[in-house]
Formats: structure tokens, C-alpha cells, sequence
């Protein structure tokens, strides 16, 4: 056989290729089954067997281990970087040690160690005795003792003879004489186990008293220890050298292997630090620092996961992709076709937080996350798509209306219930029974009572959210009022083209549809006069809308000249589509309407209306009744825009400036706008394309949404988005997943109509809002995060607080929805917008700045803040003014808020300053006659700089001031926060002009630094206290009184 | 020619062994009846030399004088089927290395996959529900396959063709299989896999699986052709074209079983009952091909339509 093989392997190839295939051979005359050997085949194909079990092995332990070789790599590159960083440490470490705190307390320990050493060498000395003697008789005490015990345990558990045997044993254990040595002595000692059990507890005794004096003695010394590694702990920047030295350690015993995150109450196993095994490190590792792997880094922005323990939500909750997968990077992070939760793409990241933090109006790690949402809210998506918590005011209001019917509707059925028992009372047969049914009645009219009482307070409620809904758009059913007819038409075309920064998108409509919708607008606006208003200075008009505030919201310039606020319309052209008159009275209070809208009618409210019901036309938030069916009217306009407390002239002033900015263009005479036959077919569109989603249009005020539910837009399977015909080429491009889907179609919308007939009505709606790549990826990060809530981390898990951070972020939304950050810092390293403008960059400006808002909530009372907020000129009699700081050019506007929504802000600023609930005034001690002349006289005292720019309520003296008034101290501020205030401005405030060092630090109080005053001399108390108990104090006539003086 | 689309198919781990089956099935089919047909003509040299019959065992064609007449199982079957072992564990290892567990997506009640197929070794029965009432395509036809199967050494008369490939002796058993396992359930296996796309539409090799594709398609009942509406009459007309096929074919079949003069004297060895039962078998069998043709070129969907069931 051997020598077959070797004839087999000996023949040439060229004879082998030349032979004829098998079928064409001719047959041998040898019976091929017993004369051929299979050993050839049989060898080649137990070698291939061979070799797949050796692949198999392999496969076993590397191949679908790829991580093995990742943890080799990491554990060498992690401890040259550490041995790198270790002297690094350990000279920063040695500067620290080298300063002059640390020496100081090095001397400290030193002395301190120094002072105990006899005294400790002594109590030593007597431990070692102690111990010695316990030590000699430990062994043979505790061997008697379990003796003994495991025999009581005897006796304790049998009965009869047998525990008479044990209770023998037991004696004779007891009697038993134990020899013992002491230390020092010779002669061993005979004791019986009592006097042994004496012996040893004594000695316990002295060894306790013993190492307590020890540790009294070594107390001083240990601590100072202490504080010297806190010291060097607290002004090192990552760790100390010793640490480093830890961790290289560590890695000896590096364990290799899969490195899991196990939450089973969550379902949740994440290996992904098997490969990432840099992201817990307590050191920063940055991708450099590894030879450039990326994949040894720590977590880029620690700060999260200080929040966010990682044993505990592990990471795929928040990254998505596959925590078990281990064989392959893409399995790993789920980029695989049947994975449903695939690694959010590094630009979309911050969509994972949404899963947990579905409700917050902004989270403060997550600026893409919360910039997408305030796109979401800002532009208005959700006037079409419905998603949740989004239109709650409107949405409520709804509900808040049947609640009202339904109670109405049984307090009619009770009242006539109350009326048949009545009558049937009245026709009785006997006495009683006619007082059983007047005594039922009666006590039917207290159930009318009741009911009458829950209506009451649920028509307030309504009447709350009245004033709370706001439209994305304006009100459309001013138009004839507010703009030139003929300027319509071309603005639904394309608002683009007027206002290219409009955040009004864009409809794809046909020509007819364009002209009917802008007939139905216009023929559906509501007629009213005008008050016909003079012109204006535009000179002075230009510094007003300049000064005022205007710009912390609007922009004027056009293109990339425009300055100015984004929340609101750029009004650079603004004077092109206005009239005049309504521009006066719109900038005079923008929430003034034309007529009133009743909820339970369904109409506005005409003057005619008021006149049959022989009421004035008269409505305002006052008289908000409708004269016909009593219910609430909606007296504003829906618009977020506040009322700047402007006098007539000065809102004409700047409605002709603005005028005035305006190119002046002309419009081709629209006359078939008002053509009522196009109206129908208006209307028709205008419920197609959703107007009325964003805008108030006359009877269309309560349409529904027309797009989709975004709530789980993220989760919704990628088979139920439509990507029409565009299907094969995402699949093939690789862009068919939902980030494909929301990015190409917020980049385009009609995208997917792409190659499809349609008509026109059937068309995709969506218009085109112009976004740019920021935007999308901002919009597109908000998307893929509104996933199910279940989805992968349970319901308990999610940030749902119970405490005052509930009250941050319902604050969010109001602080969001008017737009306070425009003027104000509410955040801090929030900058706002009104101080990036060129004015506020000149010095004599920037004292013209509105207050930052952070740490409000611990500056002033909130009783005074909800007072405020609902009137911010604080009096009724001079409302053109601020009411705090009437030295501000810059106004504070009267934002006409909801009871609701101030205390909701007031809340939200409490909680931000972390201010307990309730709020309870701090008592001041008064002042006594002495300390109120000492107070007098500091305060009046020429070094000192008070009076120099606070207002005090004097005309006189308030003309020049540029700071808040006394006179408001003690309803307006709260203590703690002053007397902080008075030593340390700077701290609390950067940049202000309030200024600091007016007290200084004496031992254990604040003395006045600018004067040496004779009479405070010994006064032993603390001067800011002093000074701060005047304050709250300080009342119109004490004011009187320094005038006086 | 959408090539992407074909090789998307092709390399699906789910099809693998139909791919493998398009190959290995002919070539099987082929190397079978080059064996047999070798057999058939040593059979034929045999009957004209029944001398030479005689002693011999081995089915082996030409014949030559060195080869033994006998051959044990003991070395020379068991080491072949060793090696075989061994090759198919090769092959088995590797493909389980390289090819995971095609795993999907957790279920979601509310979303159907599209196609939404079925294993591949059922594709043919998936298919079937195209042509008949899901209760004969799922569970009247799968049971009497089986049943069919455990009968056939009942009704099967002829002796010879035991241990030894022969297509001369076993003509119409061979004809019968080929027709149902390979015309019938191979094809209908491919055209499940390669043919069948989105909604089950029919795509040409090579044609792009749109989700999108419209087909305008619609099938009809052969009581809807001719124009009968009231229920008696439509299950009457039913039964009477169910009887013309069963009355037609089965005389066809007789004819065809008869036509040999081979076939006629295993025929007159049957009883009734099996003849009988042969027939049922074999009518069903051919009702697959005539439904078949009868949907996708007439476009008709039930020919016998009742309140109770259609076919």
C-alpha cells in the first residue's frame, strides 16, 4: 500500500491532468473496490479533520475572543503611561509638600510627635507587659472553656441518665487544676478554671485601659496626619504618586478576562469594559496618552458618570448597542441588521439621555439634547406633531372645559331633582312625609353648593390656562387690522423670501392653493378700528428700540448684518407688511386684540354683542366675562411677546423708526383676495396643511394636530418609516435606519416624495423650515432619544424627582417659553443674549446690564418675587418704569403671567438657590436706641459709599441713582443673602459695582474698613450685622430722617 | 439585473442549503441514473445468458473476470461510509465557524416580517398555500404525503430493483418520484427562496425585492368565469369540474400505468384496494401541478367553492 502511494504521489501532474474524466475511463480489469486503497483520501481528509479542530479551538479561544488581545495591549500601554505619569504626580506632589502649608503642618506633626514619645514609650512598655501575661494564659483558658461549654451544651439538650453522666463530667472539668507560667516568674502556678476565668478577665480589663490612654496620647499627632494627606489630596490634580504606584500594582494582577456590568433588576449585562477598559479608569486617559486607541480612553466627560454610577446603570441604557455582544465590534455596539437599539453615532450621543429623562426642558450635560428640544418647541413642531409634553396649556384647557360642562351638567340635574321633591313635598299625603322630602331636598341644595364650588374653582383653573396657551404664530385673525393685503399672498408663497430667518416654513403650494388660502385668511380676519396714532420721532425711536430691550429677542439688519435676539421675527422689513396704527398699538401691548374669543361659543365677541347685552365694549383680564353666555373670553393675543410698559409716544416712536427701516417695497394689487368664493377651498387647505396648529384662525380654533405622534418616534420600527422609493438606494448607501431617515427628511421633507405621482393633496405636508446641519443633528439627536419609556430601562429608573428639582424643570419650560435668558443669566456660564450686543460693549453701558439671575432664590423673599413677577413696576400708579431698578434703560416687561406660572417660576428660582421649603422669614433682633445711632451714623458716615448709588425713595437723591432703593430692602431681600452681599459682592456676583472690602475680617467678626468711627469704638459686636439690622429696618421715615440730617 | 439583489439572497446563512441543493440534487439525480442505466445493461446481458445470472450478485456493468462476485461489508462498505463520516464532519465544523445562527429580532406582534418565510426545508409546503385552502396545503396535503410515503410497501407489487440501482425494473416508480420530490417539492423549495419576495409577488431572479411593487393581479373562482353566483348551484358546478379532473386524470393514469407490458402484469398482481389507494395518491399528486398552472396562467383561485371549505 505504502509503495501504491509512493507510485501515486510519484506520478507526474501532466499525466494526471491529461486523464479522462472518470466517466470516460475505461474499466479496469482489477476490482477497483478491493484493489484501491482509500488510504490517500482517508489520510488528506483526517488532516482537514485534523485542522478544523484545531481551527475550532482557536476559534473558541481567540477568535470569538477578540478582546484577549485588547487586554494584552491595554495592560502594557496603561502601565508605561502610568510609570510615565508617576514622577509627574510625584513632583507636583513634592511642590505641594514643598509649600509653605504643608511645612507648617509637617512642624506641627513633628512637634506633636516630639511631645508624646516618652509618654507613649511608657504606655507601650506597659501594653507589652499585659499582652505578654494574657498571651500565657489565652491558649490554655480558651481550650478549658470550650471544654466546659460544649459540655453544658450536653447537659442542656439530654435528659435522665445520660445528663447525670455529663453533669459528672462537667464537675470533674470544673474541679481540673490547669498549670500555667507567667512571664518573669519560674514556677508554674496550679489554677482552677474559675480563678483562670478571673485571672484572664482581668487582665482584658487592664489591656483595654491600657490602648485607650494610647490612643489618647497619639490623638494630637494622628490627627494633624490626617490633616496633612487632606491637605495634599485636596490641591493635587489627579492623584498622588502613591496612588499611581497603586494602580501600576494593580495591573500584576490584571484580570483577564470578560469584565461585566450585572443589573439584574434592570435585565441588564454590559461587557463592554472588557474592550473599553480605560472608561472607570480613576485616572484621565486620553486617546493620546494610549498610542492614539481611542478605545482605551476614559469616559470623555467624567462629570456624567459622577452622576451616573456605572456599576448600577452600566452603559448601553445610555449608548445603546449590544452589552453582551464581545465577538466583534459591530456586534458589540449593534450594528447588525436585527439589533434594535444600534451605538447612537457620536453626534447624536445625548440622545440617550432622553430614555430616563424624557420630562426635563433642559439638562445642563446634554446641550445638543436640549438645544434639539428647544428647536422642537421654538419652531413649533409640535403645533402639528403631538408629543408629549408639548400644548400641555392647551391640551388642559381642553379637559379643563368638559370638566366644567360635566359639573354644570349635574348641578342642572340636581336643581331639577331639588324641584320634583319639592313639588312632591308640596303635594304629600301626610306631615311626615312632606317634611322627609323637604328635609331631602335641603340637603340636595347643599350637594348644589358643592358642586357649584368645584365648578368655581375649576372655571379659575380655565381661566389660568386661558392666559397660559401661546400659539407659535401669530393671530391670523388680525390680518385686515395688521398688514397690507396685497403683501399676503406672497408671503404664503414663500415667507423665505420676505424674512429668510422666519421660523414660518415653508409650504410646497400650487399656485390655487397659495391664492385660496390667502383668500380664506384675509376674508376670515376680523374687522375693527384702529386708533389712528401720529407720527413718531424715528431718531428717538431707534435709541428706544435699542435701549429698551427690544433686541434681547428681535434682530434688525438684514443677512449677516442683522443684530439682535433669534427668539423673535427679524424686524428689518417689518414696515413693509404692517400698518402703522396697528404696529403702535402692537409695541404699545401686543396682547391687546381686536375682539375677544369665547371657548364656549366658539366665536369672537362683537361689539354689537356687548351692545345687545347693554354691556360697555370693554375687555381686558379684569372683565374677561362674555356678555352673552358668562363664560371666560380669551382677551389676549396668544403671543409670548410682553408688554414693555411703553407710553404712547414711545411706542410710536419706535413703530416709525421702524417704518423707517423698511425698503418700502411694493406689491402687485391682490383685489381677488377678497373673492368669497375662494374661501371655501381656503378653508379646506388651511385644515390640510395644519395652520391652524400654530396659528389662531377664525373658526378653526380647536383643530387637531395633523402630523404624527413623535412621543416614540425613536423606537418606532424602522419598517413603519416610509422611505418610499428611495427604500433600496438607503439600504445600499447605508443610511436605512432611523438618523438616515430624520436627517434627510428635516433636511428636505418632501424627500420622500422623490419619483412618486401624486397629487397634490396627497403630497407630503411638511414644509421646509430651512434648518442647517446643526439644527438637523440637534432636532435628529431629540428624535432618536424620544424612544418608549419601558424601552430597555425600567420605569423606576427614570428621573422622575419628588423634590425641589421637580420644580427646576417645570421652571425650565416658562424660563423657555418667554425667553428670560435673553436678558438675564439664570444659569450659570449661561451668558445672555442682550450682552453680546455692540451696545452693552461700550464702558458706561455695561452698568445698564439687567441683573444676573443666579442664586435669586436666596437674595430675595418669594412672597416679594410672585408680587413682582405679576407686576414688575411694582406700582400701579407709574407703570412706565422699572420697580426696582428705575435706572435701567432696559426694561423688565409685564409678561401678564399666570398665577400658575409665577408661582412656578418663584419655585424653580427657590430650588436653584436650594432654598428649603417653606419659606419662613428669618427674624432680625431690633436694634436698641444705641445701635440704632451707631447705625445711623455709619451709614450716613461720608467714607461710606451706600447712599452714593442706592436709592433711598427721595426724588432728589434718586435721580442719580444707578442701584437698587433701600426702601425695598425688607420686603424684597432676605438676610442671609444681604449680609453675604455686604462682605463679599465680588464673590457672589463677578464684575459688579457694587464694591467689596467695605468690611473687614477682625477675629471672629466683620468690622467697617473704611472709617474708624469714635463711637463704634466698643461696640463688641459684628458692624455688617449692625449695618444689616438698620437695613431691614429702614423705613419712609427714617428716610426722612437722614434727609434731615 | 439587479445583482446586489441576488447576492443579498444567495449569502443569506438561512439559504445556504438551498444553494447547496441546487447543485447537489441534479448532480445526485444524475450520477443515480448513470448507475442505473450501467445496471440496466448488465441486467440485459444477463437475460440473454442465465447461465452467467446465476452467480451473479454484484450489479456491475461490463462485468470483467478479475472482480469478485461477492463483497463483504467489512472492510469495503463500512470504510467508505467512514470517510464519508469524516468529510461531513469537515464540512459540518466549518460551516458552523463560519456561519453564525441566523438570529432575527425579538418578536414584535405588531410588525410582520415581509417576506416572512418559513424554514427552508418548508418553503415548499409555504408555497403551496399559494395554490390551495391553507387546510389542503397545510394539513390535508403534508399528511397524506407521509401516509403516501408509509404505504408505498404495501401497494408496491414489483419484487425487483432491491439492493442495486436499476432504472429498467422500477420505471414507473422512479417516473412517480421524480415527479413529486424533485418537479414538485425541490422546484417549489427554490422558487420559495429565489423567486417569492416582498407580499409573496413573484420576482424574476435578478429583479430588485421593492417593498413598493404594485401587480395587478386578480384571481378569480371558476364559478366566477362561468357566471354562477347562487350557492347551490356554485358548489355543484364544483363538484362536477372536481369529478370531471378525477374522472379524466384517472382514466389517463390507468392508461399510463397499463401502457407497458411490464406494468400490466404488476398490475394484474394488485388488488383492489390497492389499486385504489395508488390511484387517490397519485391523483392528488397530480392536482398540485394542474392547481398550479390553473392560478398562474388562468388566474384561477378555487374551483370548488362551499360554505365549508374550497379547493
Amino acid at each position: 500500500m505504502v509503495q501504491r502511494l509512493i507510485a501515486l504521489l510519484r506520478r507526474p501532474f501532466s499525466r494526471r491532468g491529461s486523464r479522462k474524466p472518470f466517466w470516460e475511463r475505461p474499466v479496469p480489469e482489477e476490482d477497483p473496490i478491493v484493489n484501491s486503497s482509500l488510504a490517500v483520501p482517508m489520510a488528506v481528509s483526517s488532516l482537514l479533520l485534523m485542522v478544523t479542530l484545531i481551527w475550532a479551538f482557536y476559534d473558541e479561544g481567540w477568535g470569538l475572543r477578540p478582546w484577549r488581545a485588547h487586554q494584552d495591549e491595554f495592560v502594557e500601554r496603561y502601565s508605561t503611561f502610568l510609570r510615565g505619569l508617576k514622577p509627574r504626580q510625584a513632583s507636583q506632589e513634592e511642590e505641594i509638600k514643598a509649600s509653605e502649608g504643608y511645612q507648617h503642618l509637617l512642624r506641627q506633626q513633628q512637634e506633636a510627635e516630639a511631645d508624646v514619645t516618652p509618654r507613649l514609650a511608657e504606655i507601650t512598655a506597659e501594653e507589652g507587659a499585659v499582652d505578654a501575661r494574657l498571651g500565657a494564659i489565652e491558649k490554655t483558658f480558651a481550650t478549658a472553656r470550650s471544654e466546659i461549654q460544649a459540655t453544658i451544651y450536653l447537659i442542656e439538650t439530654t435528659s435522665g441518665s445520660a445528663r447525670k453522666g455529663y453533669e459528672e463530667d462537667r464537675e470533674e472539668l470544673e474541679q481540673r487544676r490547669y498549670e500555667i507560667v507567667l512571664p518573669g516568674e519560674d514556677a508554674p502556678q496550679e489554677l482552677s478554671y474559675v480563678e483562670l476565668e478571673d485571672m484572664f478577665n482581668s487582665l482584658k480589663e487592664q489591656q483595654g485601659k491600657v490602648r485607650a490612654r494610647k490612643a489618647a496620647v497619639l490623638q494630637r499627632p494622628s490627627r494633624v496626619r490626617r490633616e496633612m494627606q487632606t491637605y495634599v489630596a485636596n490641591r493635587m490634580e489627579g492623584l498622588t504618586a502613591g496612588q499611581v504606584q497603586g494602580l501600576i500594582n494593580s495591573l500584576d494582577d490584571f484580570e483577564y478576562g470578560i469584565h461585566q456590568i450585572h443589573n439584574g433588576d434592570m435585565g441588564l449585562v454590559d461587557r463592554c469594559e472588557t474592550c473599553h477598559l480605560g472608561v472607570t479608569a480613576p485616572v484621565t486617559i486620553r486617546a493620546a496618552d494610549m498610542g492614539g486607541m481611542e478605545l482605551f480612553a476614559s469616559h470623555p466627560r467624567k462629570e456624567l458618570l459622577d452622576v451616573h454610577d456605572t456599576e448600577v446603570y452600566g452603559c448601553s441604557p445610555c449608548h445603546n448597542g449590544n452589552g453582551i455582544g464581545t465577538v466583534s465590534t459591530d456586534t458589540g455596539h449593534g450594528r447588525y441588521k436585527h439589533w434594535l437599539w444600534p451605538l447612537y453615532p457620536p453626534e447624536n450621543m445625548e440622545a440617550g439621555c432622553l430614555r430616563c429623562h424624557g420630562d426635563a426642558a433642559r439638562l445642563d450635560l446634554a446641550p445638543v439634547l436640549s438645544a434639539g428640544r428647544e428647536q422642537f418647541r421654538w419652531r413649533g413642531c409640535w403645533g402639528c406633531h403631538p408629543r408629549q409634553g408639548f400644548d400641555q396649556e392647551r391640551l388642559a384647557l381642553l379637559v379643563n372645559q368638559k370638566d366644567v360642562a360635566t359639573l354644570e351638567g349635574e348641578k342642572e340635574a340636581v336643581r331639577l331633582l331639588i324641584e320634583r321633591t319639592v313639588a312632591r313635598a308640596d303635594e304629600a299625603e301626610t306631615n311626615e312625609e312632606a317634611n322627609r322630602l323637604y328635609a331631602e331636598a335641603d340637603s340636595l341644595t347643599l350637594r348644589v353648593a358643592d358642586l357649584d364650588t368645584r365648578a368655581e374653582r375649576e372655571r379659575q383653573r380655565g381661566r389660568q390656562l386661558l392666559e397660559e396657551v401661546k400659539t407659535p404664530g401669530p393671530n391670523l385673525k388680525e390680518v385686515r387690522v395688521k398688514l397690507r393685503r396685497d403683501w399676503l399672498p406672497g408671503w404664503i408663497e414663500n415667507p423665505h423670501t420676505f424674512r429668510p430667518t422666519t421660523k414660518m416654513p415653508r409650504f410646497r403650494l400650487e399656485e390655487d392653493q397659495a391664492q385660496a388660502i390667502s383668500a380664506f385668511i384675509w376674508q376670515s380676519g376680523v374687522n375693527g378700528d384702529l386708533e389712528e396714532q401720529a407720527q413718531g420721532d424715528p431718531e428717538q425711536g431707534k435709541v428706544l428700540f435699542e435701549t429698551r430691550g427690544c433686541m434681547s429677542c428681535h434682530a434688525i439688519g438684514e443677512g449677516d448684518e442683522a443684530v439682535g435676539g433669534t427668539f423673535a421675527a427679524n424686524l428689518s422689513r417689518v414696515g413693509d407688511k404692517v400698518n402703522y396704527d396697528y404696529l403702535v398699538r402692537w409695541i404699545n401691548n401686543p396682547r391687546k386684540r381686536t375682539l375677544p374669543y369665547c371657548p364656549t361659543l366658539k366665536r369672537d365677541i362683537t361689539p354689537e354683542d356687548y351692545a345687545a347685552a347693554g354691556k360697555p365694549f370693554v375687555f381686558d383680564l379684569q372683565n374677561n366675562e362674555c356678555p352673552i353666555c358668562g363664560g371666560t373670553l380669551q382677551v389676549q393675543n396668544p403671543t409670548v411677546m410682553p408688554n414693555l410698559r411703553l407710553s404712547m409716544e414711545e411706542s410710536r416712536d419706535i413703530a416709525t423708526y421702524l417704518k423707517s427701516r423698511a425698503p418700502g417695497a411694493e406689491y402687485a394689487a391682490a383685489a381677488w383676495l377678497e373673492d368669497s368664493e375662494l374661501a371655501p377651498k381656503g378653508r379646506a387647505m388651511v385644515r390640510h396643511f395644519g395652520c391652524a396648529g400654530c396659528h389662531e384662525i377664525a373658526t378653526l380654533e380647536e383643530e387637531g394636530k395633523i402630523g404624527t405622534d413623535l412621543t416614540e418616534e425613536g423606537s418606532k420600527p424602522l419598517e413603519r418609516l416610509d422611505f418610499a422609493l428611495l427604500t433600496q438606494t438607503a439600504k445600499r448607501e447605508g443610511w436605512y435606519n432611523h438618523k438616515g431617515f430624520f436627517e434627510r427628511k428635516l433636511e428636505n421633507p418632501a424627500v420622500y416624495d422623490e419619483g412618486k405621482i401624486k397629487e397634490p393633496l396627497e403630497r407630503l405636508r411638511m414644509p421646509d423650515f430651512g434648518l442647517d446641519t446643526e439644527e438637523i443633528t440637534q432636532l435628529t439627536t431629540y428624535l432618536l432619544g424620544s424612544v418608549t419609556p419601558e424601552d430597555r430601562v425600567p420605569e423606576r429608573y427614570h428621573y422622575r424627582p419628588r423634590d425641589q428639582r421637580s420644580h427646576i424643570q417645570e421652571g425650565w419650560d416658562i424660563i423657555l417659553k418667554y425667553n428670560c435668558m435673553g436678558c438675564h443669566q439664570v444659569a450659570p456660564g449661561q451668558q445672555p443674549l442682550v450682552k453680546s450686543l455692540p451696545l452693552y460693549q461700550q464702558e458706561d453701558w455695561r452698568e445698564q446690564l439687567p441683573p444676573p439671575l443666579v442664586g435669586e432664590g436666596a437674595r430675595v423673599d418669594p412672597n416679594w418675587l410672585t408680587r413682582f413677577l405679576k407686576n414688575p413696576a411694582l406700582d400701579e400708579d407709574r407703570p412706565h418704569r422699572n420697580g426696582v431698578r428705575p435706572y435701567l434703560q432696559i426694561r423688565m416687561p409685564t409678561f401678564t403671567l399666570s398665577d400658575g406660572e409665577v408661582e412656578k417660576l418663584v419655585r424653580f428660582f427657590g430650588a436653584l438657590a436650594q432654598q428649603p421649603l417653606p419659606y419662613l422669614p428669618k427674624k432680625l433682633e431690633p436694634l436698641s436706641q444705641r445701635e440704632l445711632t451707631m447705625a445711623r451714623q455709619l451709614f450716613t458716615h461720608p467714607a461710606a459709599p451706600c447712599l452714593r448709588c442706592h436709592a433711598t425713595g427721595d426724588l432728589q437723591h434718586d435721580r442719580n441713582a444707578t442701584a437698587p432703593s433701600f426702601e425695598l430692602v425688607s420686603e424684597r431681600l432676605q438676610p442671609d443673602w444681604t449680609r453675604r452681599w455686604m462682605v463679599h459682592p465680588e464673590i457672589i456676583q463677578p464684575g459688579t459695582s457694587m464694591p467689596s472690602g467695605l468690611f473687614q475680617r477682625e477675629e471672629n467678626r466683620w468690622i467697617f474698613a473704611l472709617a474708624d468711627l469714635p463711637i463704634m469704638k466698643d461696640y463688641e459686636k459684628d458692624h455688617a450685622d449692625l449695618v444689616l439690622r438698620y437695613m431691614f429696618q429702614f423705613t419712609r421715615q427714617e428716610q426722612r430722617r437722614l434727609r434731615g440730617r | 439585473m439587479d445583482w446586489y439583489q441576488l447576492w443579498e439572497i444567495v449569502s443569506l446563512p438561512d439559504n445556504i442549503p438551498i444553494v447547496a441543493m441546487i447543485v447537489l440534487v441534479p448532480f445526485f439525480t444524475w450520477y443515480a441514473f448513470r448507475q442505473a442505466f450501467a445496471t440496466d445493461r448488465l441486467i440485459v446481458q444477463l437475460e440473454a445468458d442465465p447461465k452467467a445470472a446465476r452467480g451473479h450478485y454484484r450489479k456491475i456493468e461490463p462485468f470483467r473476470k478479475g472482480w469478485q462476485q461477492k463483497l463483504h461489508v467489512w472492510p469495503y462498505l463500512l470504510r467508505v461510509e467512514l470517510l464519508a463520516t469524516v468529510i461531513v464532519t469537515v464540512i459540518l465544523m466549518v460551516w458552523s465557524i463560519t456561519l453564525n445562527a441566523p438570529l432575527e429580532a425579538p418578536a414584535n406582534p405588531n410588525l410582520t416580517m415581509n417576506p416572512s418565510k418559513a424554514p427552508w426545508y418548508f418553503l415548499g409546503l409555504q408555497e403551496m398555500l399559494v395554490y390551495f385552502d391553507p387546510w389542503i396545503a397545510g394539513v390535508l396535503m403534508p399528511t397524506l404525503i407521509i401516509i403516501g410515503l408509509m404505504a408505498i410497501p404495501y401497494i408496491d407489487k414489483n419484487p425487483l430493483g432491491n439492493g442495486y440501482y436499476t432504472f429498467r425494473q422500477r420505471k414507473f416508480a422512479i417516473l412517480a418520484f421524480c415527479f413529486g420530490f424533485l418537479v414538485l417539492w425541490s422546484v417549489m423549495i427554490v422558487i420559495g427562496t429565489f423567486i417569492r419576495g416582498p407580499g409573496w409577488m413573484w420576482f424574476w431572479p435578478g429583479a430588485t425585492w421593492d417593498h413598493h411593487r404594485l401587480v395587478f393581479e386578480t384571481n378569480r373562482d371558476l364559478h366566477e368565469l362561468l357566471g354562477i353566483t347562487q350557492q347551490p348551484f356554485v358548489a355543484i358546478v364544483g363538484a362536477v369540474a372536481i369529478g370531471l379532473y378525477l374522472a379524466v386524470f384517472g382514466v389517463l393514469l390507468h392508461k399510463l400505468i397499463l401502457s407497458t407490458e411490464f406494468n400490466r402484469k404488476i398490475y394484474a398482481r394488485m388488488t383492489l384496494i390497492q389499486y385504489i389507494l395508488l390511484q387517490s395518491l397519485l391523483l392528488i399528486m397530480v392536482a398540485l401541478p394542474v392547481k398550479i398552472i390553473l392560478r398562474l396562467v388562468f388566474r384561477i383561485k378555487n374551483v370548488w367553492v362551499t360554505p365549508w371549505f374550497n379547493v
